[in-house]
Parts: structure tokens; C-alpha cells; sequence
């Protein structure tokens, strides 16, 4: 076995940014991710990228937007309010088909909320983008090695898309500490895109970068476009895992941080002879609604566990369509379950 | 007729004991001082940032006043709408409307801002121009650490070049920040608002007599206080007011007031001491005083403040 690193979930995206090939990262300050900006700052000189720090995140995920028009391979990192404001800009990007990695390591909100671990962005990260008619690939871990894989992965998956990607990690991700086996480095050139920008065209045709279509129909035409990626996406790339009963009355649905506070629950509700079974979504965009419906026709009820007022529960809902009963145990504002409260549920179900 | 120390120690005292902010920490000396200008009852309002967050944690408040906290980026914009909303007030009562019970009818509110240097230099800049150019009456104080304290020291627009921060580190390749600080005073008094000046917690009667003067003003004043961060700056919490007093002395961080565009010097130290003197007591410049670039890093500096004060003099009418 090789050798593994013992790291945050903070420094695990920087290296596994680091290793996928990023050399453009342009972030601003914002507690539990600060992080991450300090790791680049110190890393990105060193295998000759470039880290800026930006004066907002309104302009940090427009550097982004500049970076990523010349087929680079960028990110930005920040925590729900600092994603707030850039929403305009991922708006622009997947307008404009820019790709980009956007971690948001989610803090409680609304508003200023508290800077504890919750999961209350899930709407912000797979419905939006900001304004119009697009949706964000979201990918969710649950290990630092998952922060440290996924992001790796993001940067090959936002270029195939041309979209931007965006992670949902949350302040205890952020950092608690695993250790990580890291990966073989990516390609980190200036991707050979077809479509990018700068310097000499070489005879080649003009390459516009745009999000502006003001012909109704040609508007429509994009949306078509960007729509037929995420099918290929929802075809590509959906992932979920799974553990627990092989024969399962109750199906556990959760992600990332509350999935693994679930595989405890699980555990301690095994111990009390409760037959339960976790599906975890890895990608909450395109969500594996295929699976969670196969189970629905098998389970006796479906249990959702999730640090929101229940957000992700819709799209197991909208998987379910009403095959079986879907229950929902949340916490919000930065109170996370227990191991303990997860089985009591289980039991009770 | 300024007050005397006897009588500013007997002030109201509306930023309380209790807050936890820092031992060493200036900016609540910094408010303190500040609010001391006026004997009006005032509303604050906090942008996000080491004085908002360590003196509200909720429950708690160490606020002995109204006080509305606004994300980062929106003091200029809060302050703007808390301000209009009381000018509203006051227009209704003049024709003969009746004033709500929490707007007193005597007494003349003010309306202060407090932001630090994120805040204001770089995310907070756009909203406290508009305010400015509206003319709002309202004073916005910069509490200067210069760089993001409450975020764990990151470089800021205020951060002046040669400085480590944890996002510009000093190391085999940097000597800590490569661009210099922007001059936020000079924007603020290119926006010809009635009173723009810069001043410290080294100094108190220096920000206690231009906060009176900035609350006499009708229209939008402009404080850029700098506020030595003992955590950040890495020095002996002991020695915060030294330290700032050491920033005018070197001319590192020069004490002036531009009133209705008159600017005028309001300490001018006897010996303008050599920049070393500020930089060898504070562990974000150590890396320094080791080696070539370290020593070519401090001329560079010691260039950039003298070619900064001559500028200033110039402008003050004094002789160089």
C-alpha cells in the first residue's frame, strides 16, 4: 500500500485540484473555507500556477469566468453566503458554456447564519446557477479522500460539459482530518479546446464566447444544448453508492456528511435488529432517481436524513413518486444528528 | 468647545465591557473614542468583521446602542437606508404628521458605519461610494487592521507590500505581499465629501476631536483609523497604542484631515524615524531582516513612505 497523507478537507481540494490540473484558482476569505485559498496562495507558485486573491466573491468567480474563456482549467472556493454572491456569475458561465470548479463548503444559514456544518444549499447548487434555465452538475463526499477524488475528477468533467461543476462539502468536511491517498497528476496545460479564446486565431475560425442570444429562437436553441449535456451527464455521470441490509424494509436515503453520521445509525439500528439499507448519492446532479425508485418498489418506507428543512427530500420524493411512504428527519442552522437519533428514528419507522 | 479628558471619561459608554474581541486588539479603543465625539444618540452599523462578530454573539451584545449588522460588502448601503428612512421621518413630522415613538422629535440622530479594512478597501468600496456621492449624513469608520483578521489573516487591498499574510506568505520565492495598499483616504477624499481624515488608536485626542467634527457635519464623513491587530500583526498584545503611535512616527501610516477640501497635517512627528524601526517589532515583516530581498523589500518601503509623505506635506502646505 502506498503512502497516504493525513489532511482537511480544506487542503484535500487544494491538492486534488492541485493533482486534476489546476493552475488558475481566484478565491476571497470566508470562514470554514479560508483554508483552501491560504493552501493555493502557498502551493499554486510552486508547480507554476497562478493564485489571486480576489476583493469579492462577485469578482472572484468572474476571474473565473475570464480564466475558464481561454480553456483553463480554473476554480473558486467558497461558503454559502460568498456563493450567494456569485451566483450571477455561474449563471453567465453555464450561459456562456464556461466550465469551472466551484466548492462550496456549506455553512448554516439563511442569511449570516452561524459558520457550523449544514446542508441548506442544495437548491443554490443543483437548481441554480443564478438566474435562467440551467442546473449545476453537484457532486457530494463524504471522506476527505471523496473531497480529495471528486474534485480531482471535476475539473475533466466541467471541460467535458463545458459547464461549471460544483461540490457541496460543509464545515466539518472542511476540517476534519483522513487520511488521503493521492493521485497521479493530470494534465495541467491550457486544455486544447476548440472553442477557447486568446492570442493568435492561426487561421482558425473566430471563437465567440458568449451568453447573450437575442433572438428568441437562438436562446431556446442554447437551452436545448446545454439540456442535451445534462441527459448525457444524467447518463455519464450519475453516481450513488450503497451499504447495509441486502433485503432492507427501510431504505436510508442521505449525502455527504449526514450519510456518513447515517452509516453509524445504521449500524447502531442493525445492533436492534432493524433492517435497513443506506443509499448515498454521490452526484446530486444529475441525481440517481433510477435506483431510489428500484428500492421504493421493494422497501417498506424510505427515510431521508438531511441537515436542511428538507431540500433533497423533494428529489427522493420525485424519484418515489408515491410507491411508498418517504419520511424525513432534518436538522438546520449547524445542528447535526447523531448516530444515537438516526437509529431512534429507525426504530420508530 | 472639545471636551477635556475628565469630561470624556465620564461619556456614555456605549461599546460595553464584555466583548471578545482580543487582549492587545485596537478597534474597540477605536469605537470607543470614536463614539465619544458626540453626545447625540447614534445608530451603528457593523459590516461583517472581527468588531461585529466579537461583540454580538448572539445572544449576547456589547452594544449599549442600536445596532444593525449588514453582510460584508453593504455598510455604505445599510447605513444609506437606515439614514433615509429617518430623514423620511423628519419630512412627514414637518408637515404636521406624528413621528413614530422610537424617533425622538428633539434630538438629532446620528448615523455611524463601522467596516474594517475587507470590508471597506475591497469588497465594501462600491457600496460606500454610493453613499458618499448621495450625500447621506452619515461618518463611516474603516477600523484598519489591515488585512482579513477575523478570517485568519489573509491579505486585503489595505495590506502593504512586504507583508506576510497566510495568503500572501513570505517564503523562498515572496517576500509576503508584492503590490502595495491602495489609498483608501485619498479615494474617500476625491469623492469631495465634507470630511475625509486618517488617524489611530495611538493618539487619542487626534480620533476623539475629528470624530466631533465628523458628527458636526451635515452630509458624509470619512475616518480611516488605523488598528493595530496584536494576532495579526504578531507583536506583544502590550503594545498596540506603540506600535501605532511608531506607524505616524515612521510616516508609515501619517495623521491628516481634509475638511471641505483643505487638507491639513495633524501630527507631524519631530524626527521622521526610519521604517525599520516599525517593521523589526512586528512578526509579519521578520522574514525582512533576513537576507538581500528582504533588505531591498525594506528600501523599497522606505522609498514608497517617504515619496507618500512628501506627496502629503505638499498637499498640507508644509514644507518638505
Amino acid at each position: 500500500m502506498s503512502e497516504r497523507t493525513l489532511m482537511d478537507g480544506n487542503r484535500a481540494t487544494a491538492e486534488g485540484a492541485i493533482a486534476g490540473g489546476c493552475r488558475y484558482f481566484f478565491g476571497y476569505p470566508i470562514t470554514p473555507q479560508s483554508h483552501i485559498p491560504e493552501r493555493m496562495s502557498l502551493r499554486l507558485p510552486e508547480v507554476g500556477g497562478v493564485y489571486l486573491q480576489a476583493e469579492s466573491e462577485v469578482a472572484a468567480i468572474n476571474m473565473c469566468y475570464g480564466a475558464a474563456a481561454c480553456g483553463a482549467k480554473v476554480m473558486t472556493t467558497s461558503s454559502s453566503p460568498g456563493i450567494s454572491l456569485m451566483q450571477e456569475g455561474i449563471s453567465y458561465m453555464y450561459g456562456a458554456e464556461l466550465p469551472c470548479v466551484i466548492v462550496n463548503m456549506v455553512r448554516g444559514g439563511p442569511g449570516l447564519g452561524n459558520i457550523a456544518a449544514a446542508q441548506s444549499d442544495y437548491w443554490l447548487s443543483t437548481r441554480g446557477g443564478g438566474h435562467g434555465d440551467g442546473q449545476m452538475i453537484t457532486f457530494a463526499p463524504w471522506s476527505i479522500q471523496e473531497v480529495y477524488d471528486l474534485t480531482y475528477e471535476s475539473f475533466d468533467i466541467a471541460l467535458k460539459y463545458r459547464a461549471p461543476v460544483s461540490l457541496l462539502g460543509d464545515a466539518i468536511l472542511a476540517q476534519m482530518m483522513e487520511p488521503v491517498q493521492e493521485r497521479k497528476p493530470l494534465d495541467a496545460a491550457l486544455s486544447q479546446t476548440d472553442w477557447g479564446i486568446g492570442g493568435e486565431r492561426h487561421g482558425r475560425e473566430k471563437n465567440v464566447i458568449t451568453s447573450i442570444y437575442i433572438q428568441p429562437r437562438a436562446l431556446e436553441e442554447l437551452n436545448h444544448r446545454l439540456y442535451a449535456r445534462y441527459a448525457q451527464a444524467a447518463r455519464e455521470e450519475t453516481r450513488w453508492a450503497e451499504l447495509g441490509a441486502e433485503d432492507p424494509e427501510i431504505l436510508v436515503c442521505a449525502y455527504g456528511i449526514a450519510a456518513r453520521i447515517c452509516q453509524t445509525g445504521l449500524e447502531l439500528a442493525a445492533a436492534a435488529g432493524v433492517k435497513a439499507r443506506l443509499l448515498r448519492p454521490i452526484s446530486l446532479f444529475p441525481f440517481p432517481t433510477a435506483p431510489i425508485r428500484e428500492w421504493s418498489e421493494k422497501v417498506r418506507k424510505i427515510l431521508v436524513v438531511e441537515l436542511s428543512m428538507g431540500q433533497f427530500v423533494e428529489d427522493v420524493r420525485l424519484a418515489v413518486e408515491g410507491r411508498c411512504p418517504v419520511e424525513f428527519s432534518g436538522h438546520t442552522g449547524g445542528v447535526v444528528h447523531t448516530p444515537e437519533e438516526v437509529a431512534g428514528v429507525l426504530g420508530n419507522l | 468647545m472639545p471636551k477635556n479628558l475628565k469630561q470624556l471619561s465620564q461619556s456614555e459608554v456605549r461599546l460595553t465591557a464584555g466583548h471578545r474581541l482580543c487582549p492587545g486588539c485596537a478597534e474597540p479603543i477605536a469605537v470607543r473614542q470614536v463614539l465619544m465625539g458626540t453626545d447625540d444618540p447614534v445608530v451603528v452599523v457593523s459590516a461583517t468583521g472581527c468588531t461585529e462578530v466579537s461583540t454580538t454573539i448572539f445572544p449576547y451584545t456589547a452594544w449599549a446602542v442600536p445596532w444593525l449588522h449588514i453582510a460584508f460588502e453593504n455598510a455604505g448601503a445599510a447605513v444609506s437606508g437606515v439614514e433615509a428612512m429617518y430623514k423620511a421621518h423628519l419630512s412627514r413630522a414637518a408637515k404636521g404628521q406624528p413621528l413614530p415613538d422610537y424617533v425622538s422629535a428633539d434630538k438629532p440622530y446620528k448615523f455611524v458605519a463601522f467596516a474594517g479594512d475587507g470590508g471597506t478597501y475591497d469588497i465594501g468600496l462600491q457600496s460606500l461610494s454610493g453613499a458618499a456621492e448621495r450625500g447621506h449624513q452619515f461618518l463611516y469608520v474603516c477600523l484598519n487592521n489591515e488585512a482579513y483578521m477575523n478570517t485568519g489573516v489573509q491579505r486585503s487591498g489595505a495590506t502593504i507590500m512586504g507583508t506576510h499574510t497566510t495568503t500572501s506568505p513570505a517564503g523562498r520565492v515572496s517576500q509576503g505581499k508584492r503590490v502595495n495598499r491602495k489609498d483608501l483616504t485619498e479615494i474617500m477624499a476625491a469623492h469631495d465629501i465634507p470630511y475625509v481624515a486618517q488617524s489611530s488608536t495611538a493618539r487619542w485626542r487626534d480620533l476623539v476631536s475629528k470624530s466631533e467634527k465628523a458628527f458636526a457635519i451635515d452630509g458624509p464623513s470619512f475616518i480611516n483609523c488605523l488598528t493595530p491587530c496584536p494576532l495579526g500583526w504578531i507583536y506583544d498584545s502590550g503594545v498596540t497604542v506603540e506600535i501605532a503611535q511608531l506607524a505616524s512616527d515612521t510616516c508609515v501610516w501619517p495623521l491628516y484631515e481634509v475638511l471641505d477640501g483643505q487638507y491639513k497635517l495633524t501630527y507631524r512627528p519631530k524626527e521622521k524615524k526610519p521604517i525599520e524601526e516599525y517593521l523589526q517589532i512586528q512578526g509579519r515583516f521578520r522574514h525582512l531582516f533576513k537576507g538581500e530581498e528582504g533588505a531591498e523589500m525594506r528600501k523599497m518601503m522606505q522609498e514608497w513612505v517617504d515619496w507618500k509623505w512628501a506627496q502629503l506635506l505638499k498637499k498640507c502646505g508644509q514644507e518638505v
